[in-house]
């Protein structure tokens, strides 16, 4: 267990044949599989001998009223509340990680959505972070014709560049300028046979500010919008600490009125106290706000990262300022970092 | 349910958590939640009295009380369900990137004008 007492779930994703698998495989063989539960789609190909394999078919529920991200996946449920019960029973030794890997076309956010929403799960595992495989051979042609795999590298949180020895440099170069196109604070790593598997690793304590982003994402990128002219993604940076009362409002709000358009916020927020607050939301699913016990030592910044389809990110930083001033942070500006 | 005030709880909002687990232990959980929870009525006030829409929190300050002027009221009991209810009160959408709004919000009797 590592947060908060909660079991530790790291989904996996990426589209179909972009090396998932060989990232799980590597990572299980390290790990020896102690502790470890791995939730597939297909089976077959994980070929480790490991006791806690469970095979699922994605089964979705749109749940009335709701958008296309609060689906709650009801074959995740089952089979969660079963691995739950089996550790409790004794049948099975305890669990410290579960890694989710999802269908090649899969949109994460469901699994997100469902682990923050079921009643029994949400307080006995927590999301620890999202990562996503990206084939560089076919990355710009993916990236181009396949909006699963633009959810997918949005939803990230840690970016795998894999067939790096299959594909020319130019082309690993490439995908890794349109990830951070597309999601400016996800953590790429280059991967070559499966190697940076230790990116399944769940982050604990100060260590989840690094596993949410990095300050160094947030530089200006002139070709930024070149690509994707629908979705911009912007950095904003505070003079002062947030009054947390107003922020949660105004996120709230926001989230109601354009939550289809806001497609990712990440984050570290100082609102005054000794360490940061960790915000990360995907989609309309907001993850329960962590507070940090200090600030990284390379990173005592506090910024806020969207990534919006068609809104005027000047929009935001105005608006955000205006809820901070009219509730209780009358001299704080906010500032476009990128 | 709380058994002394016989509310029922079936969810807290992500922005009503209490985020410093030292002032829960030293017993200041309640006064830092109720510090809040005020803070947050009164900025969602300016915001509907855009709306022409007012708010309040019931005698615990764990519901929120949604008003109109002509005397309709609906009691929520968090954020996430505040918004969805005090737009139909409206019949409109509340955005918070609309300008109209922000330029209230910057006047200094936001919440008392009408």
């Amino acid at each position: 267990m590592t947060l908060d007492g909660r079991r530790a779930v790291t989904v996996l994703s990426g589209f179909l044949g972009s090396g998932k698998t060989t990232l799980l495989r590597r990572y299980l063989s390290a790990q020896g599989g102690a502790g470890i539960a791995v939730i597939i789609n297909e089976f077959g190909a994980v070929g480790v001998d490991h006791h806690l394999i469970r095979m699922v078919e994605e089964r979705s529920v749109l749940l009335q009223g709701g958008c296309v991200c609060c689906s709650r996946r009801e074959d995740l449920v089952q089979t969660l509340r079963e691995l739950l019960d089996l550790e409790q029973s004794g049948a099975l030794p305890p669990l410290r990680q579960v890694v989710i890997e999802t269908s090649g076309i899969a949109d994460p956010v469901p699994v997100l959505f469902t682990l923050a929403t079921d009643p029994v799960l949400k307080h006995h595992f927590a999301p620890a972070s999202v990562v996503v495989t990206l084939d560089a051979l076919n990355a710009a042609t993916q990236i181009e014709r396949q909006p699963e795999v633009r959810k997918q590298i949005i939803a990230a949180d840690r970016l795998v560049v894999t067939k790096t020895d299959l594909a020319p440099r130019e082309a690993v170069s490439r995908s890794r300028m349109r990830v951070r196109q597309l999601n400016p604070t996800a953590r790429i790593t280059v991967s070559c046979l499966g190697d940076g598997f230790d990116v399944l690793e769940p982050a604990i304590g100060i260590d989840r500010a690094e596993a949410i982003g990095q300050a160094g994402a947030l530089q200006p990128d002139a070709d930024a919008a070149s690509l994707h002219k629908d979705v911009q993604a912007t950095a904003l940076g505070f003079s002062a600490p947030l009054d947390w009362p107003a922020f949660g409002v105004w996120l709230g709000m926001l989230l109601q009125a354009r939550g289809p358009d806001v497609l990712r916020i990440k984050g570290l927020l100082d609102i005054g106290d000794a360490g940061p607050v960790v915000m990360n939301v995907a989609q309309h699913v907001v993850h329960p706000p962590e507070h940090l016990p200090g600030w990284p030592a390379d990173a005592h910044r506090s910024y806020l990262v969207f990534i919006t389809r068609g809104i005027d990110p000047a929009r935001i930083s105005e608006s955000l300022e205006t809820f901070q001033r009219a509730g209780g942070r009358p001299d704080l500006s906010v500032t476009r970092l990128s | 349910m709380c058994v002394l005030c016989g509310q029922m709880f079936s969810e807290i909002h992500w922005s009503e958590r209490l985020l410093d687990p030292e002032a829960v232990t030293q017993g200041a959980g309640e006064t830092t939640r109720r510090q809040n929870r005020h803070a947050r009525t009164r900025l969602i006030g300016k915001v509907l009295a855009h709306y022409g829409l007012d708010v309040s929190d019931d005698w615990s300050a764990t519901n929120y009380v949604v008003g109109n002027r002509k005397g309709a009221q609906q009691v929520v009991a968090s954020l996430a369900e505040l918004w969805p209810a005090a737009s139909r009160m409206a019949g409109r959408p509340l955005d918070p990137l609309d300008p109209a709004l922000l330029d209230r919000l910057r006047r200094p009797n936001a919440e008392t004008e009408t």
